[in-house]
This record gives C-alpha cells, sequence and structure tokens, in this order.
C-alpha cells in the first residue's frame, strides 16, 4: 500500500502554488509541485477553484492523475489585501493663450524672433518686426510664397506659427529663413497684436532664451516685479525644443499644488496629519514617526479620502467586516512623475507633473479560508486542514534552500505585498508584511511611461528591453547585438521592445530604450529595494540590518531578472548574505509555503 | 493639415535608368507603369500631381530625402514597392498604383510583406498621402512611426470594385516588358 498523499497549497496575490507529497514515518518523499493564477482575492471562497486546478495539475505533474489525495494542507492566508492609488499633486495652467510650449517633431528653422501677432490674412504693409499665425488648412507653398511676398513688399516677417505639419516645408522655402513652430492644434486662439517671441532651438539642443527668467526679461523688456512673474512660464518651457510667448496684459502660467487631502496617521500612542501634496517623504516619514501603524484614514471628500474608502470598501467585500472594524497597517507612499495635459495649452502641450502613489495594505482580524478549506474539501472528497503562519511556513521551506542557516530571514516579493520573516537561533519567527509590491511597480511604469496599457507594462517590467535596428538585428539595452537569420515580423520594425520567450513585443512608446529601462529600474528600486530594507529592519533584531546573516529572497518577484541582485546590492554594505532562494535546491525562489506545509505536517507525524 | 489651392500637373522627366542609390535615409518612390501618364489622377480623383506632392512634402517635413522612380515590367504592387526598397539606399520604398494603392516596404522583407499597407484606394487622400510619407521618411531614419490609422469602409468594395477593375486592366495594358525602370523627376506645375 502506497503512504498517504499529501498536497501543500500555498494561495498568493497572483499564484497559487502546490507541492504533491507522500508523507510516511521517514518523512515526505516530494513528487512534484504546480503553479496556477489564483483565482478571486487572496483570503476568499473564489480561492477556492485555484487551489482544486493547482492539486490536479500537481497530481499530473506526478504522473498520478486522479490519485485520491488524503489531505490538503492550506496556508492560514495572510488576510493582506493591498489597494493602490495615484494623485498628481500639481498641474500647470495656462490663461489667456500666453505661452505655447511644445515640442512639435519637426520644427522649421532655427533662432528667435520677437515681433507682434499678425493673422496670415492680414498680412502686409505692416511697420515693425512681425509674428505670423497661420490658422488650419493652409498649404505650405502658398504659406510660404505669402510670408516671401510679404518680406518682398518690406514687411520684417521674424517668424511663424503654424496650426499643421508643416514647419519645415514652410522653413524650406523662405527666402529669408526665421525660425517656424507647427502642430499648435488651437492656433486660433492666440492672441493676435500681441508681442510675442517664438523660439527654435538646432536639433538635440532645447531653447535658452524663453525658457530662462532673464531671457524673458531682455525679450519682453520687463522689470524686476514682471520678471518675477514670468518666471513660472520659463519654467515651463525649460528642455523644449521650440516654444511661443505672447505677452499679454493678464495673461499668466501658474504651477500650483492641487489639494488631494491629508492623511491622518495613528499609531499605538499619536496621530498626525499629513497632507498627501507635500510628497512621498513626509508621508513615509509620519509613518515612521508614529510606528507601529495602527490605522490610517484619509480626509473626507478629498482624493486621498476617496482612495482610502475603496480599499476599505474592497475589504468589507471580501472579509464581510464591518467597514468600522477594518484597520489599514501599512502604506506605501512613492514619488512619481505623470505626464498631464496642459490646461489652457495650445498645441496640446504635455508636462510632466509631479504624483503620489499609495499602496495601502489592510489586515483583517479573520480570514475567510475555511470557507475555502469547505469547498475544496467538497470537490476533491479529502481531508483539508488549515495551518501554519504564513512567516513561519515560508521561512522553513526557504531554509532548504542549500547554503542558508540560521539566523535566516526571508523577504517573499509578491504582487501585492512584501513579507518579511526571521527565524532566530532559539527557534522564534517574527513576520511582517509591508504594502506595495509588483502591482505598484507595474502601476508606476504604466502611469510614467503614459503608456495606459497594463499588459504593456507588466511586459516592461518583466523583460529586458532591445531596439530592432534592421529585420536582421537588434541592439539590446546593454547596448550588445544580436543578429538573426530570419527577417524579424514587420510590425516590430524600428521599435522599442521587450524581449520575451514568445518574442519580441512592441512598446507603445516614443522615447528611446534607455529612458525606458530607467523608468523601469527605478520603479523597482522605490518599490522593492525600499521595501526589502524597510521590512527588513522591522524584524532584524534591534532593528539591525547587520544581525541578520543571511537573506533569502522568494516569491515571484525574486525571479526578475534584476530585482534579486538590485536588492541585494542595497543589502551588501550590511554585511547581509543575500541571494535567491532555492527551495529543496530544485524549485527556485517559488514553492516555499507549500513545502513548507508539507514537512510542517510530516514533522507533526513523526513527533506528535 | 493642409489642402491645395488651385490646381496643380504632374510631369515625370526621365531622368535614366533606376539605379541603386546611396544616401542611407533616402526613400523611393516607386511608382507603377500608368502613373502620372497616362493616368493623372487616382480612383477617388485625388490628383497624381497632390499625391507626388504630398508624400515628398511628408518625406522632407520629417528632414529626408526621396527618388521617384517609375516601373514598366509589372502593375503589381508589392513587386513595384519590393523592387523600389532594393533600390533604396535605405531600403525604404514607397510603392503606388494608379488607382491610388500604396504600400511601404523594406528591402529584408519578403515581397509579398510589407510595413504599412493601404489596400482601400478610394479611402486615401492627400492627407493619408503626407502621413504615408512622413512616416516612410522616419523608418529610413530608424526611428519609430505610429503606424498611419487605416481607415476601413465595408462599402468601399462593393461600391469601387467596379471601377478598380477597369482601373487595374487599364493599368495592365501599360505593361511594357521590354522597358527596364527608370528614375524620374517629378515636376509639379501650378495652372490656375
Amino acid at each position: 500500500m502506497r503512504p498517504p498523499l499529501v498536497v501543500g497549497v500555498d494561495v498568493g496575490n497572483s499564484t497559487t502554488e502546490a507541492c504533491a507529497a507522500e508523507v510516511d514515518d521517514a518523512g515526505p518523499t516530494r513528487l512534484a509541485s504546480s503553479l496556477t493564477p489564483t483565482t478571486g482575492v487572496k483570503g476568499t471562497p473564489a480561492n477556492a477553484a485555484g487551489v482544486v486546478t493547482a492539486v490536479r495539475k500537481a497530481l499530473e505533474a506526478a504522473a498520478r492523475p486522479g490519485a485520491v489525495v488524503d489531505t490538503v494542507l492550506l496556508n492560514e492566508a495572510t488576510p493582506v489585501i493591498s489597494g493602490l492609488a495615484m494623485e498628481t499633486i500639481s498641474e500647470t495652467i495656462i490663461t489667456e493663450s500666453t505661452m505655447i510650449g511644445h515640442n512639435p517633431e519637426t520644427p522649421g528653422g532655427e533662432g528667435l524672433g520677437v515681433g507682434t501677432t499678425v493673422a496670415l490674412a492680414e498680412l502686409g504693409g505692416q511697420d515693425g518686426p512681425v509674428v505670423v499665425v497661420v490658422g488650419a488648412g493652409a498649404d505650405f507653398d502658398d504659406v510660404a510664397h505669402a510670408l516671401n511676398r510679404a518680406v518682398e513688399a518690406g514687411v520684417d516677417v521674424v517668424a511663424a506659427v503654424l496650426h499643421g505639419d508643416d514647419a519645415v516645408l514652410v522653413a524650406n522655402r523662405l527666402t529669408r529663413p526665421v525660425p517656424v513652430v507647427d502642430e499648435v492644434a488651437a492656433v486660433d486662439r492666440v492672441p493676435l497684436g500681441m508681442l510675442a517671441a517664438v523660439e527654435v532651438a538646432p536639433p538635440g539642443r532645447t531653447i535658452r532664451t524663453l525658457a530662462d527668467s532673464y531671457g524673458l526679461a531682455s525679450t519682453f523688456a520687463l522689470d524686476a516685479e514682471q520678471t518675477r512673474q514670468v518666471s513660472p512660464v520659463a519654467r515651463a518651457l525649460a528642455g523644449t525644443r521650440s516654444a511661443v510667448v505672447v505677452r499679454t496684459p493678464e495673461g499668466d502660467v501658474t504651477d500650483r499644488r492641487i489639494p488631494v487631502g491629508s492623511l491622518t496617521v495613528s499609531g499605538a500612542t499619536r496621530s498626525i496629519d499629513v497632507g498627501v501634496d507635500e510628497g512621498a517623504e513626509a508621508v513615509m516619514a509620519a509613518i515612521g514617526r508614529v510606528a507601529p501603524l495602527q490605522d490610517v484614514s484619509g480626509e473626507p471628500g478629498t482624493h486621498v479620502g476617496g482612495m482610502l474608502a475603496a480599499v476599505r470598501d474592497t475589504m468589507v467585500d471580501v472579509t464581510g467586516q464591518p467597514a468600522a472594524e477594518i484597520r489599514i497597517r501599512d502604506v506605501l507612499a512613492v514619488d512619481t512623475m505623470v505626464p498631464v495635459t496642459v490646461q489652457g495649452g495650445l498645441a496640446g502641450e504635455v508636462s510632466r507633473e509631479n504624483a503620489v502613489a499609495l499602496a495601502a495594505m489592510v489586515r483583517t482580524s479573520r480570514s475567510r479560508m475555511q470557507a475555502v478549506a469547505d469547498e475544496v474539501a467538497a470537490a476533491l472528497g479529502c481531508d483539508v486542514r488549515i495551518g501554519g503562519v504564513e512567516g513561519e511556513v515560508a521561512v522553513r521551506g526557504a531554509l532548504t534552500t542549500p547554503g542558508s542557516a540560521v539566523p535566516v530571514a526571508v523577504v517573499d516579493m509578491g504582487g501585492g505585498s512584501t513579507d518579511a520573516a526571521l527565524l532566530d537561533r532559539d527557534g522564534r519567527t517574527v513576520a511582517v508584511h509591508v504594502a506595495g509590491a509588483g502591482e505598484l511597480v507595474t502601476k508606476l511604469i504604466d502611469s510614467e511611461l503614459g503608456l495606459d496599457d497594463r499588459e504593456a507594462a507588466e511586459s516592461v517590467k518583466r523583460h529586458p528591453l532591445a531596439k530592432v535596428e534592421s529585420f536582421f538585428h537588434v541592439r539590446h539595452e546593454d547596448s550588445s547585438v544580436q543578429f538573426f537569420d530570419e527577417a524579424l515580423p514587420p510590425h516590430v520594425f524600428g521599435r522599442v521592445v521587450t524581449v520575451t520567450p514568445e518574442g519580441l513585443v512592441p512598446v507603445p512608446v516614443r522615447r528611446p530604450v534607455e529612458a525606458v529601462r530607467t523608468v523601469r529600474r527605478e520603479a523597482k528600486r522605490r518599490v522593492f529595494v525600499v521595501n526589502a530594507l524597510r521590512a527588513l529592519a522591522q524584524v532584524a533584531p534591534q532593528g539591525s540590518l547587520r544581525l541578520l546573516g543571511s537573506v533569502v529572497l522568494l516569491g515571484g518577484s525574486a525571479l526578475d531578472f534584476e530585482i534579486p541582485a538590485m536588492v541585494a546590492d542595497a543589502l551588501a554594505p550590511h554585511g547581509v548574505v543575500c541571494g535567491i532562494g532555492n527551495v529543496h535546491g530544485t524549485e527556485g525562489p517559488r514553492n516555499a509555503v507549500a513545502a513548507g506545509l508539507v514537512d510542517a505536517h510530516a514533522a507533526a507525524l513523526v513527533a506528535p | 493639415m493642409t489642402t491645395a489651392t488651385g490646381t496643380r500637373t504632374l510631369t515625370l522627366r526621365e531622368i535614366g535608368p533606376a539605379e541603386r542609390g546611396t544616401r542611407p535615409e533616402e526613400v523611393v518612390i516607386a511608382l507603377s507603369p500608368a502613373f502620372g501618364d497616362p493616368f493623372t489622377k487616382t480612383i477617388v480623383d485625388v490628383p497624381h500631381a497632390e499625391v507626388i506632392r504630398q508624400l515628398l512634402a511628408g518625406i522632407e517635413e520629417q528632414g529626408g530625402v526621396a527618388r521617384t522612380i517609375k516601373v514598366y515590367r509589372t502593375a503589381d504592387l508589392a513587386a513595384i514597392a519590393h523592387f523600389g526598397a532594393k533600390l533604396s539606399g535605405s531600403g525604404i520604398a514607397v510603392g503606388i498604383l494608379a488607382r491610388g494603392t500604396t504600400v511601404v516596404h523594406q528591402r529584408d522583407l519578403a515581397r509579398l510583406s510589407n510595413l504599412e499597407l493601404f489596400p482601400q484606394a478610394p479611402l486615401l487622400d492627400a492627407e493619408v498621402f503626407r502621413m504615408i510619407g512622413a512616416n516612410a521618411a522616419q523608418y529610413a531614419q530608424s526611428r519609430s512611426p505610429r503606424p498611419v490609422p487605416t481607415r476601413n469602409d465595408q462599402m468601399a468594395r462593393p461600391r469601387w470594385q467596379a471601377k478598380a477593375a477597369l482601373l487595374h486592366l487599364k493599368e495592365f495594358e501599360c505593361i511594357d516588358h521590354a522597358r527596364a525602370a527608370v528614375e524620374v523627376e517629378p515636376v509639379i506645375t501650378r495652372v490656375d
């Protein structure tokens, strides 16, 4: 007779893992493991379907499909649910159409032209320098012809502003070259009869005069007070290749902070209010001051209030607990930049505004794993036991990594939360969960690159980048070149792509590989490196990372091609041995909890 | 976007045999046997002068350079465009039939593949030809243009199929197997 078949199952935020083993007096004999996406929110009855799938897959992998399972072991899923939100905290508003600061791909001409704005139809007979404003529907040949004729007639045309994408075409046809800015969608709103300056920088450069406060002062003969007022204009124009500034009596550019509300962070002894528009650093500092955190609430009627309310609502659905009993136990705030269309802009200008992303983590007093267990028992017709605190079981699994020793700390980098646990020499374990993990990284990448496409952001997160330089070669992000024998598909030609096992996938951005890479690495650093250090500091003896000994990285994100190295680099100065877990020497950073459950079960059988 | 005022005519002045270009950023515009002469407009009456003018404008706006060739031995768009791509210094060519059907091709691609294909000639206007020119120039400069949005009209096929077939037959009659491809200079003259 075969020994009893036991399957350990770990329900995580994004994946459900199973480990099948035969357990007898001699201990467990592992047969196979499996991995499947988690169904529903972790800790809810919807998980049962995923658990059953994982068990069946593990049995198939063990070449024993349909075998009678004796016991299924479920982890006491830490009822940690994370919510994400992002709010922009600054915005740029242009009033009276005073400024066009955009980067048309192809402005024409070069230099600075200062004159009075005149519509193309009104051109002729003006004294003094003029800036010609050309509306929609004009043909480049006609515009160039009209400008040349006006110049012949003695009008001092010093610059042009166009609606269509015609700047180079017009500039190339002028007898007297002037700077030309094009693709100004709302050109009809440019005030006429006003003094205006148009500047176009040479290719690869950015404008100098209009992006400088004193440059603007010299151009428009401003006094000290007026110069102070236009300094936001100069700042808003910094970094663009072309710009138009129109001087109107009331026009202004403001760069204001959006009141997004404040957070009240409550610790055991005191609570502090912190405005989210003060940025991530201020929020994290406040959380540090009240530690240990008991609850966080947002100012009602504000963006932040709405965001935290949404997290609570999810939690009410999941746990069935009343909203009043739900406590937010951790928040990770991250500063980010998001591209936002400028209000009042004439050319659809986009400015990179400050934003704060928040990951909040909720802990409840009870989880509904028992409901999952009942469903699984009904579906598989076997005994289902819930046991083991996730942290402890994970440490047990991690310790099977060759080369690891007590005291050992694990960092489990998952989708929703980053968890750390420490097993000390006395056999005691401590575990913490902190908010923010893979999902937050995806969101940061998505918004910073302006992708608005979660799948694409996920692909950027998971895979290295490359640029397809011809049909037969790509240049990888480390600048190495790879050649192909067969032509690459046309849809990736000339594009920035992610190198996935399924092939090259185009990334819908117009930025160079280096810029995308920086966004990706920064997002990972701000979430995983920050969280790994933060979580380990909470479990480390006396809060000192130096006393940790060895750290084993677990979870899906430990499989990432760069996160483990980034975390190890950050820990190296503390003299910590840090590496990717290899559960039982074969499973890699996956399956630690599932394998740990089986081991714990077997140990309990041997030593009752 | 610009729309032309006045009428313009197109003359294709023959320069010599079509040869391989050397400029790495060049785009070749490859014309079908009946383009410009004897045909003067596309299936929806866009003058060939305007088609060429907008393609060249798109390429010029992006800082590119163009060469135009005319092919006589085939009226197959894929063959015309691929032939042009092989002569192009950058490997990028825009192939175009007299009735307006257009494709952006690259020399390393299989002949029946393409970078961007605009199969429904009745939906191509001056604005689209400008964007096609701009994209071809960007491909030639190893940049990553956003593909020109392709329009689709379910009724285009039933409405225009008969005319397209007739135009195709006419163009087919212009094929001259004895005549090698030539490089041409498009001369656009305004007549109003």
